[in-house]
């Protein structure tokens, strides 16, 4: 039953990176990256990563997917080509063999049993092993925690300058 | 390589190529990006979850802010470029020089 569902997840996960590949428009590639999100988080949860997978979540379809969304509206087509339409379609096709190709080329006999994602799942444990780390990062790894912010920080004043259109700005 | 490890490996190589075959709207090249972004997020962590490493169970959080940071400046870019090209198609971008 795991190797099943570990089976399905990995195959969505690939699938849906040629969905945002293969060059569709936007709008379609963000949905396209809204499922490798969705699989990405379930190959974590797999593996025992709970939390990481719950901050992913958080993090992608909770802020960044919303602004790309909304910036995919800036960008609007007239005629959008979603997966249908012939070179998308083409260029899938492509990606999807070669994907195919490579597999074979990786593919053991001994992987049979291996499909499922291996590390520490224990069922009701009460300290994963996700959550010690994270509480690593808040009581040592604080340094680091302060660059990230900083990184950040720096973020937002680099975005003011860049979208600024004043004489002032990046772009005249 | 077992099957997650080429999971990974594969849309990695993915995102990579879609990056860098297909250019004709800026926000399907920072799509792509993202894409690589959330593969290296699922390869360090499953990484750390499968080798009981607790103490590096962080840097996949951090890698996920300093992806915030990459994807917030190349939104910015193209909300720049949507405002003095009027899309953000890569072909108009050498038309108008300024």
């Amino acid at each position: 039953m795991m190797t099943y569902v570990s089976c399905f997840f990995l195959g969505g996960f690939i699938l849906s990176m040629i969905a945002v590949a293969c060059n569709p428009s936007p709008f379609y590639g963000s949905f396209g990256l809204v499922a490798v999100a969705g699989f990405g988080c379930a190959v974590v949860v797999g593996s025992g990563g709970t939390f990481l997978a719950l901050i992913l979540v958080m993090i992608y379809v909770g802020a960044m997917l919303v602004v790309f969304v909304y910036s995919a509206a800036l960008a609007a087509d007239r005629y959008p080509e979603s997966w249908g339409s012939g070179g998308v379609a083409g260029q899938a096709v492509g990606y999807l063999l070669g994907v195919m190709v490579a597999s074979g080329f990786f593919w053991k006999e001994e992987y049979g049993v291996l499909w499922g994602f291996g590390g520490s799942v224990e069922e009701l444990a009460p300290q994963r092993g996700d959550i010690g780390g994270v509480s690593w990062m808040y009581s040592l790894g604080g340094p680091l925690l302060v660059i990230s912010a900083g990184a950040l920080l720096l973020t937002l004043f680099v975005v003011f300058e860049v979208t600024r259109l004043l004489h002032r700005g990046a772009f005249r | 390589m077992t099957p997650p490890h080429f999971a990974f490996s594969a849309t990695f190589i993915l995102a990579l190529t879609g990056l860098v075959f297909h250019r004709t709207h800026l926000l399907s090249a920072l799509l792509c990006l993202e894409g690589m972004m959330l593969s290296l997020f699922v390869a360090l962590s499953l990484w750390a979850l499968q080798l009981d490493i607790t103490s590096f169970l962080a840097s996949p959080l951090l890698l996920l802010a300093f992806s915030a940071c990459e994807a917030s400046t190349g939104l910015a870019l193209l909300a720049a470029t949507a405002r003095t090209h009027g899309s953000d198609r890569l072909q108009s971008l050498n038309l108008l020089q300024c």
